[in-house]
């Protein structure tokens, strides 16, 4: 059987292996990885919880504070300014995934859309100089 | 290892079950913290879902935009609100409750049923999702592209704007 009628074969598998499942072959190694990647953490906790003996004092229940005695509430206020950075993080990042396609199609496509991506992008870096300027991403 | 289809089956159940045990948690818990990380735990089933159905760059722009920003955003505002302020009288079957149960359980049943699943030999593209998606963007659909980067634009000034205050 020479190679060429064997390629034919080949390909007429394929067509016939994907006519009655969806493309999922391609990901049997992630379903795989990703059970096995659950399952561990699970297992590391049952088995600690079921061997592990339990004594509770006092002392052991106390907060850690680097060996000395805890002073004060371990409870601490949040402040806005933990919200402003994941606020502007979000609007960078639904841009960047939008850049995404663009850079996987950037050899098929000229020089036009290089200069609408660069708009895009300029419009974007206006908003981040306003974020600068208004103090958002101030620490201190 | 090869996913015929009582494994896709079997893998819909799986995913459709984590997704109304994550909606039922992200009503009916009492911490809203816990309700917040099971709304994470929707988006990723939803994400997985999206695998599923062979659209990858879904998928992962799912998991990207919803789960780590979205949802990082709803768990940060969260944390603004303080502890003691959790339900005390938690009151399951109030009107609203039921009439809102009854709708987003009754609503839907025709869609579902009249849906059939194609016979279509799917083949493998040339061109990958994400870059078929690029081109879309670029060629067909750049005028929406460029009001994308407006509205972007226009959300970062007004929320800047608003939690300054």
């Amino acid at each position: 059987m020479n190679s060429r009628s064997k390629r034919l074969i080949r390909s007429i598998f394929h067509i016939h292996r994907s006519s009655s499942m969806f493309l999922l072959y391609e990901y049997d190694i992630f379903w795989a990885f990703l059970i096995i990647s659950s399952a561990i953490p699970i297992l590391a906790f049952l088995i600690s919880g079921v061997l592990a003996p339990v004594k509770k004092d006092p002392e052991k229940l106390s907060s850690y504070e680097s060996g000395i005695e805890p002073m004060g509430d371990a409870w601490l206020q949040f402040r806005i300014r933990y919200y402003m950075f994941a606020l502007v993080f979000v609007v960078f990042y639904v841009e960047t995934v939008f850049l995404y396609p663009w850079a996987m199609s950037f050899d098929v496509l000229g020089v036009p859309v290089f200069i609408e991506a660069f708009i895009f992008v300029l419009i974007l870096i206006v908003g981040s100089v306003y974020a600068w300027r208004k103090g958002a991403l101030e620490w201190s | 290892m090869d996913l015929p289809g009582p494994i896709h089956d079997f893998l819909l159940v799986f995913l459709g079950s984590g997704l109304i045990l994550g909606g039922l948690g992200v009503v009916l818990l009492t911490n809203p913290i816990y309700s917040a990380f099971s709304l994470g735990l929707v988006l990723v089933c939803i994400s997985l879902f999206y695998i599923l159905s062979n659209s990858h760059f879904v998928a992962a722009a799912q998991l990207l935009i919803y789960v780590g920003a979205i949802n990082v955003l709803i768990l940060f505002a969260v944390m603004f609100m303080n502890g003691s302020e959790y339900y005390k009288d938690f009151n399951l079957w109030t009107i609203g409750n039921g009439l809102t149960s009854l709708v987003c359980t009754n609503t839907s049943w025709y869609g579902v049923i009249w849906t059939t699943r194609s016979n279509q030999i799917i083949e493998q593209d040339l061109i990958s999702n994400s870059q078929q998606i690029g081109i879309h963007l670029a060629t067909d659909f750049f005028l929406p592209f460029e009001f994308i980067s407006i509205i972007l634009l226009v959300a970062l000034i007004g929320a800047i704007a608003v939690a300054r205050q």
